[in-house]
């Protein structure tokens, strides 16, 4: 094991170290260190409230933690130049929770947007980037729709196909299959696969889906309460035994405290006499 | 939390509130130029023509009635006082210098900041709220520069012409009134109001529509980046923006009034 995890330090491509970040007085991030290889699938998993969001924010460069770095392609990017980030951003491509997809612009427009705007290619060679990147993302049909006309499925696909425009070397995915009916999530699984295998591109996937999380993964990492409190091979993931993982692939429910019957009737009583 | 605990955190709230506005004015005066057409990217002068329209042209049909309106209700208040002195031709000065110098600028701020304060807080808040604006600065693209200097300029742009076109309607009102009232003819009418107002007039309302218009954008930009949370912070921001850059308006403009009589500009020699 000591041998594969320091093979996979030299790997790494994104490399988070020792960061935290809270709100007033509540730690939402504690101490996070997580690295993500090259090539790999690597799935975020983590409940309500458990930082992925606020972690998502700090690798795109949208917050800045309080302590720790975050490096990108050997770029700490809470320490760099506007024009460095903008370097790193270029190798990522994101696809947002709710696709984020521009409503004023047509899905093709969408795609070709940053194309358009950040590289010196002629018109034709964007619009033949676009459906092919449409196309093989089965959405040759919606080019010429716009972001309100969308299924879920689609818009996840579109904002996927936006993030993977200008050919990225990382792709992140926020929540790729919340609110997706089980046949477009697989489907969306399918795709995620599919351009890992065969474009080789860094995925990193946070998400709460423990079916998707376990099919696409090639390791799962765990955040609870802000702290990482796994990062494994998702085999080795599924036998952890500490017992916030267990809860979280056996679905059980946080314990409510019960009242008694009589209790609850001695209260009832009292409010209803008063 | 002791008083002067409380005192203080409000004190700062403001101060960031203020900071805050600066910030961002300064960052999108930084950006105006890429919006130009010619020297700037033309896709964001495109998008510029858009927030014209959307800003500018479609609020000519209110804010031209409002002033019409107007016109005839200052020509009719006054005209039953300037009747007693016998001096009826006088609404004609009322009305061209009242509208010049203060109600065509305001009426037309108050109309514009009714529309597109909230339609601006509204549309950028749902970019917050969608993440779009996140999406924009991660794909290395700076959202002031393409979202909010094209509304800028586009209000720079427009606001101005508004303001002459409801002045004219205005003073057209004015006519109207008197062309009923003493049968006064088209030609006279316009004489006496050419002879009523100044270059330095329109100068003056010029310059101030300008401060209207920035106004509008800024606090409705502001309002709209601020939101926080879900769609129902979208419908704060709106009301915020609407009320706000309503009370700024009408503050600027009796600063500007002050300035404009203080210096003595108001005298006609």
């Amino acid at each position: 094991m000591t041998n594969s995890s320091a093979a996979k330090a030299d790997n790494a491509v994104i490399s988070i170290r020792g960061v935290s970040m809270s709100y007033g007085a509540r730690r939402v991030l504690d101490e996070v260190d997580l690295d993500v290889c090259r090539g790999e699938i690597l799935v975020l998993l983590g409940g309500s409230g458990s930082g992925k969001t606020t972690l998502l924010k700090h690798l795109l460069g949208l917050a800045k933690p309080e302590t720790g770095s975050i490096t990108i392609n050997g770029v700490d990017i809470t320490r760099c130049s506007p024009s460095e980030l903008g370097a790193v951003r270029r190798r990522i491509g994101v696809a947002f929770q709710g696709g984020a997809l521009f409503n004023s612009m047509s899905v093709e427009d969408n795609v070709a947007l940053p194309l358009r705007e950040l590289t010196r290619l002629a018109d034709s060679t964007i619009k033949l980037v676009v459906w092919m990147n449409l196309i093989a993302l089965g959405l040759s049909d919606a080019g010429s729709l716009y972001p309100p006309e969308l299924s879920g499925g689609m818009r996840k696909r579109a904002a996927v196909a936006r993030a993977m425009a200008l050919d990225p070397e990382i792709l992140i995915l926020d929540e790729p299959s919340a609110g997706l009916d089980p046949i477009v999530s697989a489907g969306l699984d399918e795709l995620i696969l599919f351009l890992n295998r065969s474009f080789g591109i860094t995925i990193l996937v946070v998400t709460h889906e423990l079916e998707s999380a376990f099919h696409i993964a090639d390791r799962v990492a765990m955040l609870y309460r802000g702290r990482l409190i796994a990062v494994d091979r998702k085999e080795q993931f599924a036998g952890n035994a500490h017992p916030r993982i267990r809860q979280f692939l056996d679905r059980e429910p946080d314990a409510i405290p019960r009242v008694a019957a009589d209790e609850f009737l001695a209260a009832f009583m009292r409010g209803v006499q008063t | 939390m002791t008083l002067l605990e409380q005192v203080g955190q409000a004190a700062i709230v403001q101060v960031e509130d203020v900071g805050a506005l600066t910030m961002q004015f300064w960052a999108v005066l930084r950006k105006l130029p890429r919006v130009l057409p010619i020297v700037g990217s033309g896709r964001r002068w495109h998008s510029t023509v858009q927030q014209m329209f959307a800003i500018g042209a479609s609020a000519l049909p209110m804010a031209g009635a409002m002033s019409l309106c107007t016109g005839f209700i200052l020509a009719l208040q006054s005209a039953s006082e300037l009747r007693r002195f016998g001096a009826l031709e006088l609404v004609v000065d009322l009305v061209a210098v009242g509208f010049t110098r203060e109600l065509g600028p305001l009426i037309t701020a108050l109309s514009v900041s009714g529309r597109s304060a909230s339609a601006i807080a509204a549309e950028i808040g749902t970019m917050v709220v969608t993440e779009e604006i996140d999406a924009l600065r991660v794909m290395g693209l700076d959202p002031v520069e393409f979202t909010l200097a094209p509304k800028y300029l586009a209000a720079l742009i427009t606001v101005p012409c508004l303001t002459i076109l409801s002045t004219l309607c205005g003073i057209f009102a004015g006519y109207v009134f008197l062309a009923f009232s003493m049968e006064m003819s088209l030609h006279i009418y316009f004489r006496a109001v050419a002879e009523a107002i100044l270059l330095r007039d329109v100068a003056f309302t010029l310059a101030k529509s300008l401060v209207f218009a920035t106004i509008i954008v800024h606090v409705g930009c502001l309002e709209g980046l601020r939101v926080r949370g879900g769609p129902e912070a979208v419908g704060h921001s709106t009301t915020a923006a609407v009320v706000k850059s309503t009370f700024l308006i009408i503050l600027a403009d009796l600063l500007a009034t002050a300035i404009f009589y203080l210096m003595g500009w108001s005298s006609a020699g």
